[in-house]
């Protein structure tokens, strides 16, 4: 990046809400870029109270978020801006919509609410997730700014599924396009898009704090645990089936799960059929030192997911030293190396995944240390926040 | 002795589910009134024994109601509206909404109080402090998983089983489950689920290139598609040549990606829900109906295929094996077990057509003895009447 709009690069980061305190990758990427000299502008589609000291400035559109009499309101305002105060933006936007054989209707509702980041000077508008940019695919070009977009797994891999052809105008684009795996860039490649245009970017850690406490004494028992969300790609009925397969083996194990979601009801029932449940311990969402102390006590960490763009909680397990075991769903092969930092298994497949843990149960002490010290050693190489920093910094210069 | 009863059938909606409409139809047929209060969702035509004292879901509608029923109760029922006051106080959160729920019923008094869906009993055993007499119907995930996963749902259950007058199991198994949670043996009486008559079909033709699957239910994890989509997975594998199609089945992304992530698109079809009579069109129409759920009471559809002369899968949940004799009248699988089921599909292809048409007579002469509406009618105004004159 040789010239800039602005005193300083600037970064336009488009989410849906300011990131939460949990939500590391995005606030680590927003201190990463201010300490490496950017500027942050946060475009939000709906603004807390709580959000006011957010490290960098927050642009919000959230006065579409009201009732109708005041969306009208808001509406005709938002009319007034784009014809008095930033009318050459509006028309740019508004012709590349109609170039795109947007109806009038569906191009003046776009001009409205897209009208917040009209007022914004920014040199890369970065969308944090594909369907943020869907109906704002002409924005960043209204405001002479370049257009990247992140891919993080669902937006991916279900997104499309869900609303058919969702994609087909962003991909016409000229977009840099971040994602988080090999696997899901070579996604991308079947939507026809040029290598030259995607970074594999992968997560990144907090690698001091993920250290393990060595002075903690593990349990004698076999202590396996995940970190999800309950729900369903998680894949964490077939991690229960594995486990009941493991308890008619003769295993005797606990297994914790870190975490809370819609599918609770589901999960439980589950192991309850499964003759588990006794075995079984729901904690709900942890804070992140509890997650930690979880983690320490437990020996295998599972991640038998079903779709996963990468899955930062399997770093985290692999940091302290956890063996990972992990099904082969788009990004997990590549965050855990088969054989030498954990073990993939192909999805979908309990009884594969139950020899599988059956295995390193029988595994010496010393092959477990061994695998444990490889994973140990490839997060510091790889998946420090410093090194994903750089790789931004990257990202938006070289691009 | 009374004859004639005053029946309260209770869902919370009006009108409720296709099988409690079922009932409400056919109890409205006995000569007995009966009375259906709570949330009118949409107006609906009913004979003339049928009386609803329900409540649109607008404030203005919810407010006249209220009124209404509160100046009556003021002026004619004084003591008894301090009396349900003083009770309600004590247990609601949203008293104003309970009353505009309860207030009709204490002023209409049906003899029997019939509470559909377990989870609400504990905001209707009040009646039984007036002389009603409450019966409650156990019903599928409301008995079967919902208190496993939900400690106060069981603990609410435990309290307050033991003083339901009577209660209507769907099936043997759910009534098992219901003596866990305090429910008294000699008080649940079982009423399968029964259809209408209808004429008798020749078997239709079914195509013999491609073996037709079809499963019918909304797409929600107990009815385990997740497992039927495995299933055919290993089907596809084998080179077995099948279509599947998932009625209820869309808008569901865990199928969806399932399939995409399968290879199943040409062998998979999810489609939306259906009219009753396009279902079982299709169900005509299939060689097989596959329940592949994980929890069931009894389910509806594979009655309705059965009628249909469409042979079924189910899987050995809930109360299926009173229904299905593995080979006899239709063919059992184990819960949560994809490879069964695939076995058990191509078993069921080779099976020669003379014996499938013997399994199509029993399955259908299994609805004519154990599952016909007049017999489910028969036998609830049976449970309503013994517990009233018990009272009596």
């Amino acid at each position: 990046m040789t010239k800039h709009k602005t005193e300083k690069p600037t970064i336009g980061i488009v989410l849906s809400t300011v990131p939460r305190y949990s939500e590391t990758f995005f606030r680590n990427k927003i201190k990463g870029l201010q300490d490496n000299g950017f500027r942050v502008i946060l475009f939000v589609d709906y603004l807390e109270p709580e959000d006011a000291n957010f490290a960098c400035k927050v642009v919000a559109s959230n006065a579409f978020n009201k009732n109708t009499f005041k969306r009208i309101w808001c509406s005709f305002l938002a009319l007034l801006k784009s014809l008095f105060m930033h009318p050459k933006r509006s028309s740019v936007l508004y012709t590349l919509n109609k170039k795109d054989g947007i109806s009038f209707k569906e191009n003046m509702i776009q001009v409205i609410l897209n009208q917040f980041f009209l007022k914004e000077e920014v040199d890369w508008l970065h969308f944090g997730f594909g369907m943020l940019a869907v109906k704002r695919e002409n924005v960043a070009a209204a405001m002479c700014a370049k257009m990247a977009v992140s891919f993080r797994g669902y937006d991916l891999y279900l997104s499309p599924l869900k609303h058919p052809g969702c994609y087909n105008m962003l991909f016409t684009k000229d977009i840099q396009y971040h994602v988080l795996s090999q696997e899901m860039k070579q996604e991308l490649f079947r939507y026809k898009i040029p290598s030259n245009k995607i970074q594999v970017i992968t997560p990144a850690i907090d690698i001091p704090f993920f250290t393990a406490n060595t002075t903690l004494e593990k349990k004698n028992r076999l202590e396996l645990v995940t970190v999800a969300r309950l729900h369903w790609k998680k894949g964490l009925v077939y991690t229960l089936e594995a486990l009941a397969l493991l308890k008619q083996s003769g295993i005797a194990f606990h297994y914790t799960i870190i975490g809370a979601g819609s599918e609770k009801e589901r999960l439980v029932f589950a192991a309850y059929q499964l003759g588990v449940l006794e075995e079984v311990t729901f904690t709900g969402k942890l804070v992140q030192n509890e997650v930690k102390k979880q983690l320490e006590q437990a020996t295998i960490y599972l991640q038998y997911s079903i779709q996963e763009g990468f899955c930062n909680a399997v770093i985290e397990a692999q940091a302290l030293g956890l063996l990972c075991v992990v099904s082969n769903a788009e990004g997990l092969a590549e965050n855990v190396l088969d054989g030498k930092t954990g073990w993939v298994v192909p999805k979908r497949n309990p009884v594969l995944l139950a020899n599988k843990i059956e295995a390193i149960v029988k595994l010496s002490e010393a092959e477990k240390q061994k695998i444990s010290k490889n994973a140990i050693s490839r997060v510091h190489k790889e998946f420090g926040l410093i090194k994903q920093q750089e790789a931004f910094v990257r990202f938006y210069s070289e691009n | 002795m009374k004859d004639q009863l005053k029946i309260a059938v209770y869902s919370g909606d009006i009108p409720s589910t296709t099988f409690i409409e079922r009932l409400i139809l056919g109890l409205s047929n006995t000569g007995n009134s009966i009375y259906l209060f709570g949330f009118i969702k949409k107006k609906v035509k009913y004979q003339d024994s049928v009386s609803v004292f329900g409540y649109r879901n607008t404030r203005l509608h919810k407010a006249l109601h209220y009124l209404k029923y509160s100046f009556l109760l003021f002026c004619f029922k004084h003591k008894e509206k301090r009396k349900l006051d003083a009770i309600l106080k004590k247990q609601s959160k949203n008293l104003l909404l309970t009353k505009v729920k309860c207030y009709p019923v204490l002023w209409h008094k049906p003899d029997v109080f019939h509470v559909q869906w377990a989870k609400g009993l504990a905001d209707w055993t009040w009646v039984q402090e007036f002389g009603m007499k409450l019966v409650l119907s156990l019903r599928g995930a409301h008995i079967n998983y919902s208190p496993i996963a939900d400690k106060k749902l069981a603990a609410m259950y435990s309290a307050y089983f033991p003083q339901v007058d009577g209660f209507h199991a769907v099936s043997n198994a759910i009534g098992l489950e219901a003596v866990k949670y305090g429910a008294f043996q000699e008080k649940i009486h079982v009423v399968y689920s029964g259809l209408p008559c209808i004429e008798e079909k020749k078997t239709a033709a079914k195509q013999k290139d491609v073996f037709q699957i079809i499963s019918v239910g909304r797409a929600h994890w107990k009815k385990g598609y997740t497992y039927a989509l495995d299933a055919c997975n290993i089907l596809k594998a084998q080179g077995f040549k099948f279509h599947y199609t998932i009625v209820g089945g869309t808008k569901d992304i865990e199928f969806a990606y399932q399939i995409h992530d399968l290879h199943l698109e040409k062998e998979v079809r999810l489609i939306d829900n259906l009219p009753y009579a396009k279902v079982q069109g299709l169900m005509q129409h299939a060689d097989l109906l596959l329940l592949p759920s994980v929890e069931e009471g009894i389910a509806n559809v594979v009655l309705e295929a059965m009628q249909n002369t469409t042979l079924v899968l189910t899987t050995n949940c809930g109360g299926m094996d009173e229904v299905i004799t593995d080979g006899v009248n239709g063919f059992m699988v184990p819960i949560r077990d994809s490879e069964a089921i695939a076995t058990k599909i191509l078993e069921i292809e080779a099976i020669p057509e003379t014996a499938k048409e013997e399994i199509r007579k029993k399955a259908l002469h299994t609805i004519k003895t154990k599952h016909r509406e007049d017999q489910m009618v028969d036998q609830m105004l049976a449970l309503y009447q013994s517990i009233y004159h018990d009272k009596a």
